[in-house]
């Protein structure tokens, strides 16, 4: 066996002892230490890492959750990766992302749904009362659920928008699609009252609290979701710290949570909000181009380097990193996380 | 960073001190440096208020500000560097407001204002970068290579006890009760920090005159806590759990556990104390509430452990915080000058989102078994029976008293204090305040002649309390405090603990045994001084120093 030892964004020493058998996923939940992770197939780079020191073999994965930039800076996915040696690691997450005991599954009820626009769906769940959880919605902002659909064995993972609160409620923003699954159940026999199976709090995609740095956040369509969720605590907590958000859409008629948006922008007066349509028509004022773009030009502007969060597909994440390090902001101040179609 | 304030400080060959990136307490190198800063600008403002009131000019927002901001930088009270930022910008602000104030009085008595230096110049950054830039200005160390150990130690003895006179302060000012007295020595100890002291006596007396000082902020304490509660009385406090849905309340503020009382009661929630609160339960105003249902877990140092398992809300009101672990980060509030990066912090008094969480969260699914323990011998409550107590003195039924009080923490040494309360002899009365009792709390300890062999006598600040007992008991015998059959064992973690060492040297009181290690800004030249001066003892062995307080009072 071969001791790894992680350290966590904010300096907590985790340990556990791994083989070139297990997944170093695995070999840590044999120990009752549950990383962060969604799809475990090397798809989606939730469980990225950064290894600085030691041997590990790394199986299948994709690009778009490691690329090869980042696997040349050291980085490693927890999920398709086994020891060789002992190894020394480096997270990108809190110790309060880590778990330590199995993600709690709990019966949640929709009490709401409703078109968000632009072919989004927002879904409000609320908790049912158990005597182990009580209602309670405790998460960290950024964070994110599994749903599973009634009767089925179908399970999608969606940002949460909205903050931990003490009513249990879960708001998601969802991107409908047209073949997907959950898509469908929302489009055709979603109903209120209907009790859905809520796994979680999972990811470890949240707010470095600690840092004085600026937060930038990056948002491709429905990636704006977490990014609503930090903002929001940061309103909640009364934070004034100096704050971006850079949202963006293919073309204006798929802009949609521009009231929630709007209710930021008068909250944080410290908040810079650019709207973003890739293919704008002719009437569109605000900036022309992709995130990845809208966030070189902020860049370019000069200040302090900020910490840069991106949520949204793959393409956009890629862009924003290879932006963001261009713009001289470090490789451990990107924190990213990627949806795929549900 | 640099900073060596607290018991467990950093230790090795090459010398004490936390320094690098990270406190023993979790204090980052970032809050750490922006809180030097805090109170560098803050020595500042004390520059110029200790000048406008020699002209008769005075302004007690500012005054309270500093205890607030001083209070802050107490160990284990608030991590939140972005906290800091706004403090030290509000402290400039004030600065500048205090500075014309002077400026103000000093056209009006009709002489040309002084032209001040240091602190009352800096001028802080705008922005975190900036301000941490600026660090190295405020640091403790600032100058030690020229100014040699001792003189940065004893300066560092009095910022530190300054830290505690504030936070006491703090604490009564909050519940209506100030003293301008207070506020003119803390003017004054930061005006001479600011002057950069390097002689050993003015800082020695400064010292002294700080012990003074938080005699009386004590004191106010004392009449804001009766005045506001009641006078305590011997109470019994359930140690166990409730079956029901639960609040957990951690820290010193009495103000704030009654207003989450006032927002919890008629719902169906019991309200826990936690360590300092502990006294709450022996006040009769808070003691109306029935759903202040108990005392939960023991000192600060195992509120991890303690906190990850109480299902529902936590508050801590003031220190000591360590840092909050995952299982339990998304239930626990900050109140009044606690505070840590991505914790909610209720900063108005309205604890309805307590309320809330503890109706959304579990609660104790059952009833433990009911364990108690006696609270409540205050001033009045050992007084009231101080006849009985003379007489039981005289007839020899009481041979000696053990004032064994202070911080607990989590260095093994710490044990010395179990030790030492339990090996007491049976003739013998332990004294007890501070949340050092929780090591031995809960231990049948008899009685003398009816009377409870072990006194609780509240929190650390109930110093105050042992003190005047101590003097009417003195009094009464016809003898000064040194000649009563009386020890004092005091165990310090903190800088309030600091500051009641001032006061007890201050007040002249002698053979202090203090531990469980000495402070690491005190030299051993400093040391000696405490030895030779005051009659201070480190603590050896517990049996070895009964055995020597017993002999002494022989």
């Amino acid at each position: 066996m071969f001791n790894v030892n992680l350290v966590t964004r904010d300096g907590a020493s985790i340990e556990f002892e791994a083989d070139s058998t297990d997944t170093l996923l695995d070999a840590a939940a044999k120990a009752n230490i549950f990383l962060p992770a969604v799809c475990r197939e090397g798809g989606c780079g939730t469980c990225r890492v950064t290894r600085k020191a030691g041997i590990v073999s790394i199986g299948p994965y994709s690009k778009s959750a490691l690329t090869d930039a980042d696997r040349a800076a050291g980085d490693i996915l927890l999920c398709r990766s086994k020891a060789y040696s002992d190894l020394q690691l480096s997270a990108p997450f809190d110790r309060a992302a880590v778990g330590f005991a199995p993600v709690p599954e709990r019966g949640a009820r929709v009490i709401d749904i409703a078109p968000a626009g632009a072919g989004a769906i927002r879904l409000a769940l609320q908790y049912e009362d158990d005597p182990t959880h009580g209602r309670a919605a405790e998460f960290i902002p950024g964070q994110f659920m599994e749903l599973k659909l009634p009767a089925t064995s179908i399970a999608r993972a969606y940002s949460l928008a909205n903050t931990p609160n003490w009513d249990g409620t879960l708001e998601f923003l969802i991107r409908q699609h047209p073949q997907g699954a959950f898509s469908g159940y929302l489009r055709d026999s979603a109903k209120i009252g209907d009790l859905l199976l809520v796994k979680g709090p999972q990811g470890s995609f949240t707010a470095d609290e600690a840092s004085p740095s600026p937060r930038w956040f990056v948002a491709g369509g429905t990636g704006v979701a977490p990014m609503l969720s930090m903002l929001r605590q940061m309103v909640e907590f009364g934070m004034t710290q100096e704050a971006r958000l850079i949202f963006g859409v293919n073309t204006e008629d798929e802009l949609f949570a521009t009231d929630a948006v709007k209710e930021l922008s008068r909250s944080l007066p410290r908040l810079n909000v650019t709207l973003c349509v890739w293919q704008p028509g002719p009437n569109w004022t605000g900036f022309a181009g992709t995130p990845a773009e809208a966030l070189a030009a902020a860049l370019a502007d000069g200040g302090a380097r900020p910490d840069i969060y991106v949520c949204g597909p793959p393409a956009l994440i890629e862009a924003t990193e290879a932006i963001a390090l261009a713009g001289s902001v470090s490789h451990d101040r990107i924190f990213s996380e990627q949806f795929s179609p549900a | 960073m640099f900073c060596y304030q607290c018991e467990q400080t950093y230790r090795s060959d090459e010398g004490a001190g936390c320094s690098g990136s990270k406190g023993m307490c979790g204090k980052d190198a970032a809050t750490s440096d922006l809180q030097d800063v805090l109170l560098h600008v803050c020595e500042g403002i004390g520059q110029y208020l200790h000048r406008a009131r020699a002209l008769g000019a005075t302004d007690v927002e500012a005054d309270r500000f500093v205890l607030y901001a001083f209070f802050t930088t107490l160990t284990n009270v608030n991590f939140n560097a972005g906290k800091f930022v706004q403090l030290i910008a509000q402290a400039g602000e004030i600065k500048n407001r205090v500075k014309a104030l002077y400026e103000t009085a000093a056209a009006k008595a009709g002489k040309a204002p002084e032209t001040l230096s240091g602190a009352a110049t800096f001028i802080p950054a705008a922005d975190m970068n900036g301000l941490l830039a600026q660090a190295s200005e405020a640091s403790v160390r600032k100058d030690a290579a020229t100014l040699g150990e001792d003189v940065v130690g004893l300066r560092s003895l009095v910022l530190y006890g300054l830290k505690g006179v504030c936070a006491y302060a703090h604490h009564a000012e909050v519940l209506g009760e100030e003293r301008d007295a207070i506020y003119e020595a803390v003017e004054h100890a930061l005006d001479l920090l600011a002057s950069e002291p390097k002689e050993i006596g003015p800082l020695l007396d400064e010292a002294l005159a700080l012990g003074r000082a938080n005699f009386v902020a004590m004191e106010a304490l004392d009449a804001a806590n009766t005045g506001n509660f009641g006078t305590p009385e011997p109470t019994q406090v359930r140690m166990t759990p409730k079956k029901g849905k639960a609040v957990l309340v951690s820290g010193h503020d009495m103000k704030d556990l009654c207003a989450i009382l006032e927002a919890t009661k008629d719902k169906g929630i019991n309200v826990y104390t936690h360590g300092e609160l502990l006294p709450a339960h022996s006040y009769p105003k808070l003691k109306t509430y029935p759903h202040l249902a108990g005392n939960y877990g023991g000192a600060w140092q195992d509120q991890q452990k303690e906190f990850a398992e109480f299902p529902g809300p936590i508050v801590m009101t003031s220190n000591c915080l360590i840092e909050p672990q995952p299982r339990y980060r998304g239930r626990i509030f900050t109140a009044g000058p606690v505070g840590w990066p991505g914790i909610r912090h209720i900063d108005n008094g309205d604890f309805a989102i307590v309320a809330q969480a503890a109706a959304a969260l579990p609660g104790f699914a059952e009833d433990a078994p009911e364990e108690t323990v006696t609270i409540g011998f205050g001033r009045d409550t050992v007084l009231g029976v101080a006849d009985k107590v003379i007489d039981a003195v005289k007839a020899g039924a009481i041979r000696h008293f053990f004032l064994v009080g202070g911080c607990d923490g989590a260095a093994p040494g710490r044990n010395y204090y179990t030790d030492f309360a339990e090996h007491a002899p049976k003739d013998t009365v332990v004294l007890t305040l501070g949340c050092g009792k929780y090591r031995f709390n809960r231990h049948d300890f008899g009685t003398i002649d009816g009377l409870p062999r072990l006194l609780d006598m509240g929190q650390c600040n109930d110093a105050y309390s042992a003190l005047v007992v101590a003097t009417k008991l003195a009094e009464a015998f016809g003898v000064g405090v040194n000649e009563l059959p009386l020890s004092l064992i005091v165990s310090w973690f903190e800088q309030k603990a600091a500051a009641v060492l001032l006061t007890l040297l201050a007040l002249g009181l002698r053979n202090v045994r203090l531990g469980p290690t000495l402070p690491a800004f005190l030299t051993p030249a400093l040391v000696n001084v405490l030895v030779e001066k005051f009659g201070v003892l480190p603590i050896t062995e517990a049996k070895a120093d009964i055995e020597a307080s017993l002999a002494r009072a022989a």
